[in-house]
């Protein structure tokens, strides 16, 4: 299945994505009026941040997920199908157990009534805006083959670069 | 190949997985199941939902209305099995109808334990499992005034605040000096209470119910202080038991629970067992237990669902871990939270926030965590404790909640399933 990956050596750290995806999962869809709705929309991706390192996180929409087992009320379901782990929000009664076991701890929880969020592969885009946002292309969507050659691909030219550098 | 015939026992997070398990791997099999309940399986946590309002009991039916017919599943609802004859292969009925089987997965689950006081049986006094004992305590709520709750545990605190989202005055009777005493440790326990008190629920330890008053209605309790308290609702907290009377004389083997082996099979080969009513293997401190949790039945019965349709998925152990919200305070505990024997305790404290978290090392391995209002790295917490990992170096680095994500994600490959990684250097590795 078509899923994010992450080149972690391009993350800045600069959170583009985190506001993308909120702005995606708000009302309005348009960021002036996003950063005005109450309560505010939330970020399904989040950018995890040292001084050395960043990392943008989100569901892996894992072939064995445990928060499916997790989840007392039945609003969680791998689809055989498109193989994305689906999130039934209006069924969720917020009793945390699918963040107790979510190992990438990519699961939110909103203030007092609001379901628990995670990223849903944005089915009706073409690309997630999370990685068209990305300035550097540290976020790439599609298949773990495709991702694997482009890896490639730029390790080539990093090698090519730090030779012209050093020469 | 023959045509398989399956019999389950239970309706329940178990038995429903079971179906799955079985029709993941055989789709032509007969599949029978025994249910004591009439409803379709239902949320059993969310009766609390139920009781405060926010769900109707459709809300609460965990597959959708075709579910048992499109896997083709016989139904007997309202039915309890009484007799196992493992040599013969049947099942018997409570009203003799012997139903043979060519795999039977024991997924009956438990049943509160009583009070055992005098007066137990009077109008008022209910235990919280199912969707009938709900039921009937939204009737009585209707018309009374407060509800006294005997067991500070998950069942006993839920219950509670269902009826003071009600509007109903709730006092907990907690025997042991400290609610939630098998969930979390001293400090959680503190604050949740803290909390639930300043809610308006209040808590009172070391007491216990000494008799029931009333006629055939309950119109007040005698502790066994002497106090007469006024109540109109009792609800029994006291824990559960499985359900087990009926394998007596069957041979199968009982200890807490019925004993499941690592494919969650009794000591007969066709006869397996899943949820509230299994003794498995406790992943954390390798002895044996019922880890009554949601979670484990889910997964246990997916497991000897597979297992009895010929496949060959070991199961792990299970693992004693909790996650709650009340009043919009959330908490989730997990493993051993008690230093014992060397090991580490590493916390941090805001109380004043109601924020508190508490790891427990021992041998370099995570092995129990607890949090309390800021919960979101729990899931961590969860997968080192279940893959076991040496993380000594890391342990301050897991208390701020966030590890370097490229250690971590070496401890994680195989994890949830996952067959493949791309490393940063761009390499796909295929996870064996």
């Amino acid at each position: 299945m078509k899923r994010i990956f992450v080149d972690e050596e391009r993350c800045l750290g600069c959170r583009s994505c985190e506001i993308a995806c909120a702005i995606k999962h708000s009302h309005s869809n348009k960021l002036e009026k996003a950063i005005r709705e109450q309560p505010l929309p939330i970020s399904r991706i989040r950018v995890r941040k040292d001084e050395n390192n960043a990392i943008p996180l989100q569901c892996r929409h894992c072939p064995e997920p445990s928060c499916v087992y997790a989840c007392i009320a039945g609003g969680i379901r791998k689809d055989e199908k498109t193989g994305l782990v689906v999130f039934e929000e209006k069924k969720c009664v917020r009793c945390y157990s699918c963040v107790m076991v979510c190992p990438f701890a990519v699961i939110k929880l909103g203030k007092e009534e609001q379901p628990a969020v995670k990223c849903d592969l944005c089915q009706e885009e073409e690309i997630p805006p999370c990685v068209r946002a990305c300035p550097t292309g540290a976020l790439f969507f599609g298949e773990a083959e495709e991702f694997q050659e482009l890896m490639e691909k730029r390790r080539k030219r990093g090698e090519k670069d730090a030779l012209l550098n050093t020469g | 190949m023959r045509k398989m015939h399956y019999l389950i026992l239970g309706n329940c997070a178990a038995g429903l997985n079971g179906i799955e398990g079985i029709r993941s791997l055989d789709k032509k099999g007969e599949i029978t199941l025994i249910s004591a309940e009439s409803y379709p399986a239902y949320a059993r946590c969310l009766i609390t939902n139920f009781l405060i309002g926010t769900h109707s009991e459709e809300d609460l039916y965990l597959r959708e209305k075709d579910f048992y017919q499109k896997n083709g599943v016989k139904v007997l609802p309202g039915k309890k099995a009484v007799r196992i004859f493992p040599k013969e292969k049947k099942v018997e009925t409570e009203e003799g109808k012997k139903i043979p089987y060519d795999a039977l997965l024991i997924a009956t689950g438990a049943s509160p334990k009583a009070l055992m006081v005098k007066g137990e049986e009077k109008k008022g006094v209910f235990g919280f499992r199912t969707l009938e004992d709900a039921k009937q305590i939204l009737k009585r709520a209707e018309k009374a005034e407060k509800a006294l709750v005997f067991g500070g545990g998950l069942i006993g605190l839920k219950a509670g605040y269902a009826l003071k989202k009600k509007g109903l005055a709730v006092e907990v009777i907690v025997k042991s000096p400290r609610v939630l005493s098998r969930v979390v440790e001293e400090n959680s326990s503190r604050l949740i209470a803290k909390w639930l008190q300043e809610k308006g629920i209040k808590i009172r330890t070391g007491l216990a119910a000494r008799e029931i008053l009333g006629d055939k209605e309950m119109s007040g309790v005698l502790l066994d202080n002497g106090e007469e308290v006024k109540a109109q609702i009792a609800i029994v907290g006291k824990g559960v038991s499985p359900n087990l009377s009926f394998t007596e004389g069957s041979g199968i083997n009982t200890h807490w629970g019925i004993v499941a082996d690592n494919y969650l099979r009794t000591n007969f080969q066709e006869i397996f067992v899943a949820g509230d009513v299994a003794e498995t293997k406790d992943l954390v401190t390798g002895e044996r237990t019922i880890n009554a949790l949601w979670l484990a039945a889910q997964e246990q019965g997916k497991t000897a669902g597979i297992n009895m349709a010929g496949g060959e998925k070991a199961y792990p152990g299970s693992i004693g871990a909790n996650a709650a919200e009340f009043f919009g305070l959330p908490f989730i505990s997990m493993g051993c939270l008690q230093a014992r024997n060397g090991e580490i305790i590493r916390e941090r404290k805001e109380e004043k926030k109601f924020i508190y978290r508490r790891l427990v090392f021992k041998e370099g391995r995570l092995i129990g965590a607890v949090l309390v209002g800021k919960v979101e790295a729990a899931g961590i917490y969860m997968a080192l404790i279940r893959k076991k990992e040496r993380v000594e170096n890391l342990m301050d680095e897991l208390l701020e909640g966030w590890i370097d994500y490229g250690k971590f994600e070496k401890i994680l490959e195989g994890e949830n399933g996952f067959r493949e990684t791309v490393t940063p250097d761009g390499r796909l590795i295929k996870l064996p």
